[in-house]
């Protein structure tokens, strides 16, 4: 038998979780109206192959989102590291010499537009809204206004099946548990989470902004850079249209996870469920056959009605 | 100010789910009904996208020939909105439904890998439009963007006379069909050396785009004689541009690639522009070949080229008739 206050704890746990159990819910029951094409072991690996991507950029989002930012550039960035990666792999360049390059660009590229926000005190949406439009100029000028091709099967391995799934699942899922752990164990995780909440009084804790800022915005651009790697091997080629409209993706599964667009509240396994729920929800609209852009009026109130629930349960938590 | 963030993000998000496409785009491409498959052979068509008019007719001619066929096999079609990696998760989605013949037209090379998946699968792949990378594909259907280039270089070289100013106004710089319907111009036009060509920018195949550089390209007070638009839209863009600045007097050649919308040929006829070329719509074709591929008849080409038709004032009324499908 369990004590009261344990099952206090559960149904608050519940309470404020709601949103999240509302959408497994939602979609466990729209999945049952094609649940033998659905629910088979194919689509299974094909759902985390798809979610790998945008995932990637939303776990990296949250943290951007957390500390009361937002990045619109990531679609952009994935855009001009898949054409960096390319051009390198055709080129001839070491595999694992422009992986290493690919990662320290992303980060880089973050750490600085993070660094743009912090001392410009411009608002997050305005700096990257012109990192987005600059970066996409970049890599169109980068390619010559082509697509990069030839690449051949050098970053097969990353979207290989191995123990049963596709390896960037894997590092979905892997970089899904360390951001966890980062957010949730690290001095640096609470500080995100006070600069979100009220960066006056995370300053006048002594908590350094600009680092914090800095930090998260690099760790985004980090998860852009690992996703960019995977959408490389699966695109086999560089364009320097790809990525376009990812940002709202990333935004849109972080919200749908229950993350405040306002900072300082959320957390990952909300936004790893609204990412999943997103590509669920995207791969159960083809296999019903529902046409794209009737598909895409539907996700927008399948969207709000998410974020509302979810809206409902952090109000009964604070 | 911070409240300011989660309402324009917001607002974002509404718009990238965009219900006003909804409704323009029901109407003219349809939804597929979930067919009760039975034991009928499943065919699907991934679309790339469905938002400019000749895609539409693409739609239109598809759906109304897998109409045709809807006692051979059942037909599902899905459409990536102009996004490769869209294009890729719909391929791999689609073939947990074990499709037997699917059509793709490829929203670019992005997509190599996911229609190679599906060959190696061993479903017959049939590429309408655009090509991927490699030889995994059965069947390729689509018109020759050289050859249109070709023909309308010469059109326009016999119709200048041999000297002039062309203004081209091309398309997105990274599509095939952008770089064919330039090099193909080009390439005729080394009969004529009298004629100068202007490269415009890239107006990426949209009126609005190709009007806007019109206007700024007509402050420089440059003579052309003719506009070469990379398609219709834009060559009826610069025209809308042209007119705006010149309500009288004579008006350059302005020439399109595509026609497949009735609105070009009623300029043309109007004599607004002089001439378009068709850009064929495969649709139809590969949904022929996939039904005779379900009977165990191979086509004998395994790349099909339609051919193109000029548009010009003399057979616009013909090319109306043969032609009931075109958008509006």
């Amino acid at each position: 038998m369990r004590t009261l206050a344990q099952q206090r704890s559960w149904i608050s746990i519940f309470q404020k979780y709601q949103g999240l159990v509302g959408l497994v819910v939602l979609l466990i029951g729209a999945a049952l109206t094609v649940r033998d094409t659905f629910f088979s072991p194919a689509n299974f690996a094909n759902i985390l192959n798809q979610l790998a991507v945008p995932g990637l950029l939303a776990v990296g989002m949250t943290f951007v989102i957390l500390t009361g930012g937002i990045d619109l550039s990531v679609g952009s960035l994935i855009g001009l590291l898949n054409c960096v990666c390319a051009t390198w792999l055709v080129a001839g360049k070491s595999t694992p010499i422009t992986i290493i390059f690919i990662l320290a660009l992303g980060t880089g590229i973050g750490a600085i537009i993070g660094g743009l926000i912090s001392v410009s005190k411009m608002q997050p949406f305005v700096v990257t809204l012109a990192a987005m439009v600059s970066l996409r100029g970049i890599a169109y000028v980068y390619t010559n206004n082509g697509t990069v091709s030839g690449l051949g099967s050098k970053l097969d391995f990353l979207i290989a099946p191995r123990f049963g799934l596709p390896t960037n699942a894997w590092i979905m899922v892997f970089v899904t548990i360390v951001a966890s752990v980062i957010l949730w164990l690290t001095v640096f995780g609470r500080h995100v989470y006070a600069v979100g909440g009220n960066a006056q009084s995370a300053r006048y804790a002594g908590i350094n902004l600009t680092k914090t800022r800095i930090g998260a915005y690099a760790i985004n651009g980090l998860c852009v850079a690992i996703a960019s790697l995977i959408f490389t091997a699966r695109n086999t080629n560089g364009a320097p249209d790809a990525g376009g409209g990812f940002e709202l993706d990333a935004i849109t599964a972080v919200v749908v996870g229950g993350t405040a667009l306002i900072g300082g509240y959320g957390n990952i396994v909300g936004t790893f469920l609204g990412a999943l729920f997103i590509v669920c929800l995207n791969v159960l609209l083809i296999l019903k056959g529902v046409n794209t852009y009737v598909g895409m009026g539907w996700k927008g109130i399948v969207i709000l009605v998410a974020v509302y629930l979810q809206s409902i349960g952090r109000n009964q938590d604070s | 100010m911070k409240n300011l963030i989660p309402l324009l993000a917001l607002l974002f998000i509404a718009g990238c789910s965009s219900g006003g496409e909804t409704n323009s785009a029901t109407s003219t491409t349809g939804t597929t009904p979930p067919v009760a498959s039975g034991d009928k052979p499943l065919v699907v068509f991934s679309q790339a996208n469905s938002q400019d008019p000749w895609r539409k007719v693409f739609d239109a001619s598809t759906k109304a020939e897998a109409d045709k066929h809807a006692a051979e096999f059942s037909y599902e079609t899905q459409d990536a909105s102009g996004k490769s990696e869209t294009q890729n998760n719909m391929i791999e989605t689609f073939l947990i439904k074990n499709p037997k013949v699917m059509l793709v037209s490829p929203n670019d090379l992005s997509v190599t890998k996911a229609v190679e998946t599906a060959f190696d699968k061993g479903v017959q792949v049939i590429l309408l439009d655009r090509d991927i990378e490699g030889e995994k594909y059965n069947y390729y259907i689509g018109g020759d963007n050289t050859e249109i280039g070709r023909q309308a270089g010469k059109y326009v070289g016999e119709k200048l006379n041999g000297k002039g100013t062309v203004l081209m106004i091309q398309g997105i710089a990274n599509v095939t069909a952008t770089q064919n319907r330039r090099d193909g111009f080009m390439e005729s036009l080394k009969a004529f050396p009298g004629i100068k060509v202007i490269l415009g920018d890239d107006c990426g195949f949209q009126r609005q785009k190709a009007r806007a550089y019109m206007e700024s390209f007509l402050q420089k007070n440059e003579a052309i004689d003719c506009v070469y638009g990379h398609n219709d839209e834009m060559a009826i863009g610069a025209r809308l541009a042209w007119d705006a600045a010149h309500p009288t007097g004579k008006a350059p050649m302005f020439v399109g690639v595509d026609g497949c919308q009735k609105e070009v040929v009623d300029m043309i006829k109007a004599g607004k522009m002089d001439a378009t070329f068709q850009y064929p719509t495969p649709g139809a074709m590969g949904i022929q070949v996939a039904s005779d591929l379900l009977k165990g008849n191979k086509p004998k080409e395994r790349r099909i080229i339609l051919p193109t038709v000029l548009v010009d004032k003399a057979s616009a009324d013909k090319y109306l008739a043969d032609n009931p499908n075109l958008a509006n």
